[in-house]
Order: structure tokens, then C-alpha cells, then sequence
């Protein structure tokens, strides 16, 4: 059976949903028990399976670590930064987490079809429903790595960049040392809040830090 | 609710609002008690409006109950918290002394006293944790680290380095005291709330911890690690009579010599006996002891007794001995008697603690399946779609929508 394209005005969901209320949500119980293949089946072998593969292929990949999920978009919305950056880094996996029933729902839709409309694309990107505020260390391990907020309206911009520049493991990174950054002149086009914004004539804030060492547990001895 | 904590020779037994600390000291002026009563302590005056934090909830009217008290390392301070939002310090030596009363921003649930003894870190049911200074008892709070869902449980490493803090969302999260923000690592593996945390004396690098999922952990925190897990309703119900029933630890107490762990369920009127093997560094699981009565705590004092507070009026207090490798009911120990014999007086504030609900009964999550619901309808929908479609077959192009 063909996925057809899924229509938007099936999913439509308002805004806000309250992260604080207990909703019943799938997550692991921590990151090495969650199983990735059934969001990347191509990169990803079910958990269980025992790997005793004579396919040639198979034996050449059991060499090559284990891909991680290295993009997270903290609520993705209908997809559209994902479906922007899928084909920009191919290999790299990217993890859309929204917390709305349809809205999530529309996500797996959408890259259902696109799979199925192009072969061998898409195949990195996959969509979770999730409180990210309370589940995200169920799914992610610590790492490093930049964080990237953008928003049309002011304040909200200046709460974000107030908290992340006031906590001592953050820095902003300034605006010269993105030029190349292929991602950020992307954020505020391709998702439909960022669409909306232009139409309407608006404007979009952009700010990105990176996590930088503890200075207190570095000067304790 | 009804609590028992020991720091060498006190034996401190709380009830509702009233706590009673007992010297069992032989040359201590024949067991002299202090009781406290936190319906004496002073009334927040009405002005100052507690609700200015604004978290939306009704403020419901608190009683005077004692939620949590613990001891700081020396025994010299001692502290606790009520219902009334209190946070009550107290000098223990020479007399025992109230040094100062302060208020917290929501009831708490859990408090530790860092080895250093010079702040108080209480958790809440917010998800926050505040520092009280000791030094200076009259300080305001500072808030240290939040968790997005109530906290239950709070402790610290022995060199007071981390500060580990459980929650409802079957998290436990090791942070750095000095730079709280900091999360060293999270300690996952339970499946329901985790309701108590302990770091092991003589395993600095060690943590058990208990959950309303039946079982206890044992952790390496510092990594996250889990290296052990016993499920304890294997242990309380053998032969599966009653698969519903759920088992919640309430408490997990450990001796300071002989690497004794006795681990409480609520409602269930039997303590397990674990203890550590010092070779293999493995926790062993050695006997578990039915008791005449529920209880509602259980604390080793230093020569590692076990002390019982039970549901009972004629033996509130119950003491077992490890008495050639079997735990015995010790009923002639002296000190046993002269805390039988105080107790006996107290018996009233007791009584007010006999069937109160389970405090563990609301942690568990209500589960309602939004998805399903939504994936029912969905399937609905798109098979009207494909009747309609049918329908109108022989009249359209024949082009699908893509």
C-alpha cells in the first residue's frame, strides 16, 4: 500500500500543550535500551537480533561504529526543518521530538511518504512523540554540541538568550564565527512557523551557543 | 506519618507533629527525653504571602506534621520539616535547643544535612532543592537544582562532592554541589517512582536506591551505572499470588559497621536483610524478617541493631540483633526496655499516624492513552475516505493524489 502524502488539515493541533501535565509517552528507559530501528531501518538493526550475518555487507558494517542521533529538533513541529536538512548530511541522523498527538503523528506521515516517493532518501530523519523537558536524558547520553534557538517574537529571544548566557555551562557563539554555518540561514525559512513569519512580514531572532567546560569544577583540585 | 532516625545513642521517633528524642545512654540521667511538639512552633504571620511564587495549584491548609527530620553527621544538629512549610533546626548537644525556624516555597519531602554540617538541602515537591545554612541559622534559602517533577529523595557523596536527588519521573540525578547545574551523570533504570536513595558507608563510590517498581538498585553513581538489582517482590510474595499488588520501598537503612542494608516495603510487615560482601563488593541478600506488625520505619543504631517503630501499641518499638548469623528479636536488651518504657507514655501521639493512607499510593501515574485514541479515530477517517473514494471511481480521471 503507497503512503500518500499526508494533508496538513487532518493534523491540525493547537499550539501549546502543557508540558507538565503526565500524558502517557514512549520512552526507554534509558539511552543504550532504545531501539532505533524502527525510526532508521536502514541504519539500524532491531536491538534483539542476533548478528550472525554471512552477507558480506553486513560483516563490513559490524566494523563501523553504531550511528548516534546527532541533530535534535526540540519541537519539530509539522517536520519542516527536518525534511530541509535531510539531504544536506546524508549520514547523519537527525531526531524530531514533538509533543502534540497529531502533529506527530503528521511527522512519520510525511516521512513515510517521502521515503516511499524517494528511494534511499530521507532515511535519516525520524519523528518521536515526547516531553523533551522531562524525557530527554531517556533517549540522549551527555555530549557536546551546539544549541540553536530561534524565535519571531523579541522577548522570548531575550529570556532564551538571558538563561543560556547566565548559565556558567553555556557561551553564546557570536555571529562571526557562523558565517559558514549552513543550517542557520535555513531556520527561519523552511518550518511553518518560519514561513508564516515572512509572510506576515516579520522578523526572526536567531542565537546559537555551545556547552564550554565547568570553570568552578576545573579550579577545585 | 511516623518516622525513626538514630545517631549513636538518640533515638529520635516521630509522629503527626510531635517528635520525641530518647538518650539511651546509661549515665544520661536514666534516659532523659525531649519531645517537641511542631504545633508550638511559631504561626508565619498572615501578611507574607507564600503563594507569590505562583504555581498555579490551590494552596491546601497544612497541618503541623513532620514530613522528614535527619541528623547531621556529628549528631550535633538535627532538623526537620512539617507540612507547614517549615524548616525547624535544632542543637542537639549539650541540650537539645531549637536554633532557628525558617519557611520553604513548597512542603518538602526529603532533607540531608552535608558532612561538613554547614547546609541543609531540602527537596521538594516542586522538583526544586533549596541549601539552608547551619552556620547561619537564620539565612534565607538558596535554590540549588530543579528536576521537572517531585523530588523524593535527596543525599550526598560522603566528601559532600555530589548531591544525588530522586524524583517521581523514575530519575535519579547525580550533580556537583558545588556547581548544582552541573550533572555528572543520571542513574536510569527504574520504572516507577524512585522513592529512596542512599550512599552506602564504608562504599563511598556506591548507591542503593528503592522504587515503587519493587525493586532496590545498586548503583556506581558516578557513572550511572547500575551493577545490581533485586526485585523484592520476588521476595514478598514468592508464590505470585497477587500479580496488582504493588510494592514500594519506603526505606533502605544502612548500618555504619558490618555493611548491613534492611530494606522497607509500604504496607508489607516484613524488612529484608542484605548485606555487603567485602570481598566481592556484591550486595547479598541474607533473610528477610517477617514482623507482628506493619511498620512504619526501621533504622541500625551504631553497634548495628535494628530498631522497628511498629503499628502497636503494646510494642511500638522493637529491636532485632544478628545473633549467630540469623536476625533475633532482642526483647531483653536494656536499652530496648527503657524506650518501651517512655514510649508506653506517648502512645497517643501514635495513634494519630494508625491508618493513614499510603503516601506512596498517589506516585503512581494514572495512564490515559491520548495516542490510541487519536489512531482510532485516524483509521476511521481514512477508511470513510476510501469508501468515498470507491464511490466515485468511474467518474474521476483515475489520477491518485499524491
Amino acid at each position: 500500500m503507497t503512503a500518500t502524502r499526508p494533508q496538513k488539515r487532518y493534523y491540525r493541533q493547537r499550539a501549546h500543550s502543557n508540558p507538565m501535565a503526565d500524558h502517557t509517552f514512549q520512552y526507554p528507559v534509558k539511552p543504550e535500551k532504545m531501539d532505533w530501528s524502527q525510526h532508521y531501518p536502514q541504519f539500524f538493526k532491531p536491538l534483539a537480533e542476533s548478528c550472525n550475518h554471512d552477507d558480506r555487507k553486513d560483516l563490513q558494517d559490524e566494523k563501523r561504529p553504531s550511528p548516534v542521533v546527532e541533530f535534535a529538533d526540540i519541537g519539530c513541529g509539522y517536520g519542516g526543518l527536518l525534511v530541509e536538512l535531510s539531504p544536506l548530511f546524508p549520514d547523519r541522523l537527525m531526531l524530531g521530538l514533538e509533543i502534540r498527538v497529531k502533529v506527530s503523528d503528521y511527522v512519520k506521515d510525511r516521512i513515510r511518504s517521502l521515503r516511499e516517493a524517494h528511494p534511499g532518501q530521507y532515511q535519516n530523519i525520524a519523528c518521536i512523540r515526547s516531553n523533551a523537558m522531562k524525557y530527554l536524558p531517556n533517549f540522549f547520553k551527555k555530549a557536546q554540541g551546539l544549541v540553536y534557538t530561534i524565535t519571531d517574537v523579541k522577548e522570548v529571544h531575550e529570556w532564551m538568550v538571558k538563561h543560556f548566557t547566565e548559565h556558567p555551562l553555556y557561551e553564546r557563539v557570536p555571529r562571526e564565527e557562523l558565517a559558514d554555518d549552513i543550517i542557520i540561514n535555513r531556520l527561519g525559512t523552511c518550518t511553518e512557523e518560519g514561513k508564516k513569519v515572512q509572510r506576515n512580514g516579520g522578523q526572526n531572532f536567531l542565537a546559537v551557543f555551545r556547552r564550554v567546560e565547568d570553570q568552578e569544577q576545573m579550579s577545585s583540585p | 506519618m511516623a518516622l525513626l532516625g538514630i545517631h549513636k545513642e538518640l533515638l529520635v521517633w516521630s509522629s503527626g507533629s510531635k517528635f520525641i528524642a530518647i538518650n539511651t545512654e546509661e549515665n544520661s540521667e536514666g534516659g532523659k527525653s525531649f519531645v517537641f511538639d511542631c504545633n508550638t512552633a511559631s504561626k508565619k504571620s498572615q501578611e507574607n504571602d507564600d503563594n507569590k511564587g505562583g504555581d498555579g495549584g490551590t494552596e491546601e491548609k497544612g497541618s503541623d506534621k513532620i514530613l522528614a527530620f535527619t541528623f547531621s553527621s556529628s549528631g550535633q544538629y538535627f532538623s526537620l520539616t512539617d507540612d507547614n512549610k517549615r524548616l525547624i533546626l535544632f542543637r542537639t548537644k549539650p541540650i537539645w535547643e531549637c536554633l532557628s525556624i525558617r519557611y520553604v516555597v513548597r512542603r518538602c519531602t526529603a532533607l540531608t544535612i552535608t558532612q561538613s554540617e554547614d547546609q541543609i538541602l531540602v527537596a521538594d515537591k516542586s522538583g526544586d532543592v533549596y541549601s539552608f545554612s547551619v552556620v547561619e541559622p537564620q539565612r534565607p534559602a538558596e535554590l540549588k537544582l530543579g528536576h521537572l517533577s517531585m523530588l523524593l529523595g535527596v543525599t550526598l557523596s560522603h566528601d559532600d562532592k555530589y548531591v544525588i536527588t530522586a524524583d517521581r519521573d523514575e530519575k535519579i540525578r547525580v550533580s556537583i554541589l558545588k556547581s548544582p547545574y552541573n550533572i555528572e551523570s543520571f542513574c536510569l533504570g527504574h520504572t516507577e517512582f524512585v522513592s529512596a536513595v542512599v550512599v552506602i558507608p564504608d562504599h563511598p563510590k556506591q548507591l542503593l536506591s528503592g522504587s515503587g517498581d519493587g525493586t532496590l538498585r545498586l548503583w556506581e553513581y558516578k557513572s550511572g551505572r547500575e551493577l545490581q538489582c533485586w526485585d523484592l517482590r520476588e521476595l514478598n510474595d514468592p508464590e505470585q499470588k497477587d500479580n496488582e499488588k504493588k510494592f514500594a520501598v519506603s526505606r533502605i537503612a544502612c548500618s555504619l559497621k558490618g555493611g548491613h542494608v534492611a530494606v522497607l516495603c509500604d504496607s508489607f510487615p516484613a524488612v529484608h536483610l542484605f548485606q555487603i560482601d567485602t570481598e566481592t563488593q556484591r550486595l547479598e541478600f541474607k533473610e528477610t524478617v517477617r514482623l507482628a506488625h506493619c511498620s512504619w520505619d526501621v533504622a541500625f543504631d551504631e553497634s548495628a541493631g535494628l530498631w522497628v517503630l511498629q503499628q502497636s501499641e503494646v510494642s511500638t518499638a522493637t529491636l532485632y540483633k544478628l545473633r549467630e548469623g540469623h536476625w533475633q528479636c532482642a526483647i531483653e536488651d536494656p536499652k530496648l526496655k527503657t524506650t518501651v518504657n517512655i514510649l508506653c507514655n506517648h502512645w497517643d501521639m501514635f495513634q494519630v499516624s494508625l491508618d493513614a493512607e499510603s503516601r506512596y499510593h498517589n506516585l503512581y501515574k494514572s495512564v490515559f492513552d491520548n495516542m490510541a485514541a487519536y489512531l482510532l479515530k485516524k483509521e476511521e477517517r481514512i477508511q470513510q475516505q476510501g469508501k468515498r473514494m470507491k464511490r466515485q471511481l468511474p467518474e474521476s480521471s483515475g489520477a491518485k493524489s499524491i
